[in-house]
């Protein structure tokens, strides 16, 4: 009887559905890598002539270049400056990952440890600020790290306001874990002596790592992928980091598809990678967050 | 009331009260010291402009350059030793009174090497006169520095409508007036003080009557500094309207002497766009009716800042009198570990989260944009003015020139019906999508499972920007690849683009493609987590599989699938990338949402304030649906 209904799908069925679905999520990213790899800046697979037929317009559907050529790949660093804004966006997000992560790792044992008055004040005012609209805070922003802290392109001033801005939702995501961790465990080593910090570095810390890579990995990608803020408060070009740089390619009277698709290639190979690596603690990360919260 | 009882509190709302006084009026001395500051500063610059523009105008009716000359000199004869005037016409200097320039540097000559910022100054002030005539952005056309010496104000020179050069005069700086010392407000602090500690060791001790005697007492103190103060400020304000008006009159006098004949001495007050501010008239006496209402804006601005204060002040008064203090105080100590872990994080949020917030709600309220925002805040006030031009405006359809109603589609309505649909859609088919694909993928000994999770994740893991800039490649008209599709069946090219309904479906496109694989990873980690004990029971016992999705698979799948769906709507809702970048709002403004209809008003038409009170509107919006999420999921919960 069980086994009759778990078969009453077949497997084909669901493997046709599953292979539909794959090649519509891997299309876009097939045509990005053909016209890196043709050696064109224009966005168009292949030249259609004069009087196409289907086939014609077949070739020019199949994300397969004409030819291969990696004069893009070479010259996106040579002819232009993207090696400094791959550089730039790097020193960026990893700085943004470390400073944010320190102050949130804390500030989330805190509230999830300890019954201090303000508590769920800052808990409730941590979860309003994420529905600030970045517009919103973009204006007095720039006036604060322009104006007045003259932090204006320089690469300090956008790790401090990436830092923060991903303070709340990494504070939420890890606090969720942290409740999850038996008490047990802490009570057990306050017994044998072990201080607060202790506590905090060797227990709770190591046993919290799912949810302190994926807070480091969406902390990351928010810093390597974030580009409005990046564009108002970097002013030189030097200074952009790669989003800025990528959207220049293609953005305003620019049509440089080639160089776009090239550098989106290098751009996204990182993120993608690491996303791809740590996506074990997805699932345990993001629904301890969310369901406790 | 505290244990510790009304002895405690007497010395409490004592020390309430000088801490309230010492907000309310040591801050607002300090604000009017710089208010007044500010007075003197401005008028003395008013007054140095006259006496810059009254020789402007003397020296372009000069006949040749000897009559500069002789102006120049004569002029210089009858004003104050100390100042200094410098006439350039193009790389000439025509004429100078500056001490360094006699023997052979004295004047005509040529304009040395090192004296190219005078030449550069003639050619800005050149550019900005035919700049504003050409109507372009307000760009100054004299400027005004600030020396130890005094002010140097340098005026353009015109002759037949073109700008020939400019003259520089050094307005030696007057003794400005003693800076009023804070003894009025330490008298009345100390009064206040001495009166409480009477009436509190007279009167009963109880805490009503405390309060009530402070409080009496603090808004008796404020009212009486805040009248005297403002007082002193409106004599300062009419001072100096008396003294540019003696200004203009002497000036006025000196050129009908210096044989200019009788001039209009009310053209030369004016403000760095040489625009004239009419509080003098004609025969150089004070506007009356212009400096009455000048002088009220003045107080009134003061007033604000100084209510602001007080009400400051009697906050600290109640705060530190009933005891608040003392129990934050307390707090901070018995708790003082958990808020050393939270301190780094919560500085670092208030000052670079919370703090640009409010500053942004604090901008709403005024007429901010890119030509004012030197200025502060409190004089852009504008009140609800943003608001009521946003919400109030209900035209999001008109009738076209051939008699079709059209929408328009800058209208805020029909932005927001632009969203929630938008939202809507983009939610739906998120989770719809992203469950059927857990559902599957949980199917138990299907194979491949690992390699399709990662490909679907794909579109998840790519910076969203990238897959945004993609989309819009391949929906090109020319030669985007789903043009080439369509064409394969048949089917003529597309202008995707070009109407409302073919360019939200792209942004669609673009969002459904990189939104399931969230839903995807949420259900399927909820969906991995049922005990399967729970299904093979509900088989034993018959239910068919619709029957074990509804009772087993939908339960538990909520409280994983709820926070995410709040989640996704918020993202959704504020999705600025893919509508910033796919469509950009084309045609027309039609596929703008919110966030980026704020952020057009703010970098592309400037005008910041009008920006943040459409940002808050959006804060609102998201802010009231997630009161109702928050309560309809308490409700459902409840069930």
């Amino acid at each position: 009887m069980a086994t009759q209904r778990e078969e009453r799908t077949p497997h084909w069925v669901l493997h046709t559905f599953l292979i539909a679905t794959v090649l519509y999520t891997v299309y876009p990213v097939l045509w990005v890598i053909t016209i890196a790899l043709s050696g064109k800046q224009s966005l168009a697979i292949a030249d259609l002539p004069a009087d196409p037929t289907k086939l014609d317009r077949a070739r020019a559907v199949l994300p397969w270049p004409t030819r291969f050529a990696f004069s893009n790949f070479s010259s996106v660093f040579t002819d232009q400056p993207f090696a400094r804004w791959m550089l730039n966006s790097a020193i960026v997000a990893v700085g943004a990952t470390v400073v944010g992560l320190a102050l949130s790792c804390t500030a989330a044992y805190a509230f999830s440890r300890f019954k201090f008055p303000g508590r769920r004040f800052g808990m409730m005012s941590f979860l309003v600020s994420q529905m600030f609209p970045g517009t919103l805070t973009l204006i007095p922003l720039y006036i604060i790290i322009v104006q007045w802290l003259g932090l204006g392109s320089t690469l300090s001033g956008l790790v401090i306001v990436y830092a923060t801005t991903s303070i709340p939702f990494s504070v939420w995501m890890l606090k969720g874990y942290f409740d999850t961790i038996p008490k047990e465990l802490e009570e057990a080593a306050v017994m044998e002596g072990a201080g607060p910090g202790k506590i905090f570095w060797s227990i709770v810390l190591p046993l919290a790592k799912p949810a302190i890579a994926i807070t480091a990995l969406f902390s990351f990608m928010t810093g390597w992928n974030e580009f409005i803020q990046a564009a108002t408060f970097m002013d030189k070009e030097q200074m952009y980091t790669a989003p800025v740089g990528l959207r220049f390619f293609v953005g305003g009277f620019q049509q440089q598809w080639g160089y776009f698709a090239a550098g989106s290639i290098i751009v996204s190979i990182p993120v993608v990678l690491l996303f791809l690596y740590l996506q074990k603690y997805l699932v345990s990360g993001l629904t301890a967050g969310s369901v406790k919260g | 009331m505290s244990p510790a009882g009304p002895p405690a509190s007497r010395l409490r709302f004592g020390l309430g009260l000088f801490l309230g006084l010492l907000v309310a009026l040591g801050g607002g001395w300090g604000l009017l010291r710089g208010a007044r500051r500010q007075l003197e500063d401005d008028w003395a610059t008013r007054r140095a402009i006259v006496t810059a523009s009254a020789l402007g105008s003397m020296v372009a009716r000069a006949a040749d350059d000897a009559a500069v000359r002789r102006t120049v000199a004569a002029w210089q004869e009858v004003h104050a030793p100390g100042t200094q005037v410098r006439v350039v016409r193009g790389t000439a200097l025509e004429a100078s009174t500056v001490p360094a320039d006699t023997g052979d540097k004295a004047a005509p000559r040529r304009l040395a090497r090192e004296e190219k910022p005078l030449f550069d100054q003639a050619q800005r002030l050149r550019a900005g006169v035919e700049n504003n005539r050409d109507g372009g952005a307000p760009k100054p056309e004299l400027e005004v520095e600030r020396e130890a010496a005094g002010r140097r104000v340098a005026v353009p020179l015109e002759s037949e409508g073109r700008v020939t050069g400019m003259v520089q005069v050094l307005v030696p700086a007057e003794g400005s007036s003693s800076a009023r010392a804070p003894f009025q407000a330490l008298i009345l602090v100390a009064l206040a003080l001495i009166l409480y500690g009477v009436a509190a060791w007279l009167l009963p001790p109880r805490v009503a009557i405390l309060a009530m005697v402070g409080t009496a007492l603090f808004c008796l103190a404020a009212a009486f500094f805040v009248g005297g103060e403002l007082r002193a400020l409106g004599l300062l304000e009419r001072d100096g309207q008396r003294a540019l008006a003696r200004t203009v009159s002497v000036e006025m006098e000196r050129a009908r002497v210096l044989g200019a004949g009788t001039v209009d001495g009310s053209a030369w007050d004016t403000d760095v766009y040489r625009k004239p501010h009419g509080l003098v008239s004609a025969a150089g006496s004070v506007n009356r009716e212009q400096g009455e209402a000048r002088a009220q804006e003045v107080r009134r601005g003061a007033l604000r800042s100084l209510l602001a204060l007080s009400v400051l002040g009697l906050i600290v008064l109640v705060v530190v009198g009933f005891g608040g203090a003392n129990r934050v105080g307390r707090a901070l100590v018995t708790n003082r570990q958990a808020y050393a872990y939270i301190a780094p994080a919560i500085v670092g949020t208030t000052l670079l989260v919370f703090f640009p917030f409010f500053y942004g709600i604090a901008l709403s309220f005024t007429d901010s944009n890119i030509y004012n925002t030197n200025l502060p805040l409190s004089e852009l006030w504008i009140g609800l003015r943003n608001y009521t031009s946003i919400l109030g405006d209900f035209g999001f359809m008109r009738r076209a020139a051939d008699g079709h109603w059209v929408f328009n589609y800058l209208n805020f309505y029909w932005t927001f019906l632009f969203t929630v649909i938008w939202t809507i859609t983009n939610v739906t088919w998120g989770v719809s999508f992203g469950l059927l694909l857990a559902l599957v993928l949980n199917t138990k000994g299907l194979a491949l499972r690992p390699i399709y999770r990662v490909l679907l994740i794909l579109p998840w893991a790519m910076p969203n920007y990238i897959t945004a800039l993609i989309w819009k490649g391949m929906f090109h008209r020319q030669f985007g690849v789903v043009n080439q599709v369509l064409a394969i069946f048949g089917a003529e090219p597309l202008s995707w683009f070009d109407r409302p309904f073919t360019s939200y479906l792209t942004a669609l496109a673009t969002n459904g493609w990189l939104s399931f694989p969230f839903m995807m990873v949420v259900s399927l980690g909820a969906l991995q987590s049922i005990p399967a004990d729970l299904y093979e029971a509900a088989r034993v016992d018959g239910a068919s599989r619709w029957q074990q999705f509804r009772a087993i698979t939908l339960p538990s799948l909520r409280p994983a699938l709820v926070p995410a769906i709040i989640l996704s709507v918020v993202w959704t809702f504020n999705m600025f990338n893919i509508i910033y970048l796919v469509t950009a709002g084309e045609p027309g403004g039609s596929t703008e949402i919110l966030i980026t209809q704020a952020y057009k008003y703010a970098f592309q038409r400037y005008q910041y304030g009008y920006a943040a009170a459409y940002a808050t509107i959006i804060f609102g919006i998201l802010l009231v649906y997630g009161s109702i999420q928050n309560r309809v999921t308490r409700a459902t919960e409840a069930l």
